[in-house]
């Protein structure tokens, strides 16, 4: 039960977007698209969940034993860094097309805030290997969640009849705004 | 200290072992035909067709976004019609044959 609240708030009610705002660069930039949102959402999902078992396992069997709790930042972004760049080449071979639409956003999910978070959240928070494991899922789900919302939203918004001075960025940011408030309404939940 | 330094090596180790072999694994072939246009290309960089250089001019040409050479100003009738040739006639890595323009 407490397994399934986690991930229902990790999702929901700190949505990692719009209650932590964090990954906001991935949510503006490649969110003109659905099918390109849900790429992003898949490669994002990867590397946080991998990276997340991987960091956990590398902080609790070798940095915690010998002390070197201060190497956690580097050695996790040494990982994520290589995941992305895995990650990076699976798409090219499978899909290039995903790859060119994604472009720039790709290589940068290696700075994305919303990787290094999950993984330095599991140490802080003191969450065990299962808890873990919810947590690096719920995350990134919650992440596409938003970004697959918002990109549909934002496909209509081409089409529609917007003021000439709010067109384009603008007018996607009052909308991330408002998302933000109608999530903050699922506060309650859990 | 010494821990730090032998754990940094040992993960940067590791972890460029298991991308070299991904690397093999999830290679993908380059399109060889992209150095041969871009070689025809005049190379100034001029972006009077549109792309930021010639290489992107290259690359619009060969996935067919571009239909005519001419877009690119400075190429003479000789570099157009070597182009357009070369396109017209070698198939890309899937395949197809495109119809480019001199």
């Amino acid at each position: 039960m407490e397994l399934f609240s986690l991930f229902i708030s990790a999702i929901f009610i700190n949505n990692i977007i719009l209650n932590r705002f964090l990954g906001m660069c991935p949510f503006m930039g490649v969110s003109r698209k659905t099918s390109s949102a849900l790429g992003m959402g898949g490669a994002v999902t990867f590397v946080i969940f991998f990276s997340s078992i991987i960091t956990f396992g590398l902080y609790t069997y070798i940095l915690e034993p010998f002390n070197l709790q201060y190497m956690d930042l580097i050695t996790f972004i040494l990982i994520i860094a290589s995941f992305v760049q895995l990650v990076e080449m699976i798409i090219k071979k499978f899909s290039p097309s995903l790859y060119k639409s994604l472009g720039i956003f790709l290589p940068l999910i290696t700075t994305n805030c919303a990787v290094l978070f999950v993984a330095l959240e599991n140490i802080k928070q003191g969450f065990n290997f299962t808890e873990t494991v919810v947590y690096a899922l719920a995350v990134p789900i919650g992440f596409t969640l938003v970004l697959i919302i918002f990109s549909s939203i934002r496909e209509r918004l081409d089409i529609a009849d917007v003021p000439q001075a709010l067109k384009g960025n603008p007018v996607a940011m009052i909308v991330a705004a408002i998302m933000a408030l109608a999530f903050s309404g699922l506060a309650g939940l859990v | 200290m010494i821990e730090a330094i032998l754990l940094m090596l040992v993960m940067g180790t590791l972890l460029g072992f298991g991308l070299a072999v991904s690397g093999e694994v999830f290679y993908v072939k380059p399109d060889e035909r992209f150095e041969k246009v871009l070689n025809l290309l005049p190379g100034y960089n001029c972006g009077a067709c549109g792309y930021p250089g010639c290489q992107g001019m290259a690359e619009g040409l060969l996935s067919g976004e571009v239909t005519a050479v001419s877009q690119c100003k400075p190429s003479n009738a000789q570099q157009r019609t070597d182009i357009s040739s070369y396109i017209n006639e070698n198939p890309g890595p899937d395949g197809k044959l495109l119809v480019v323009k001199p």
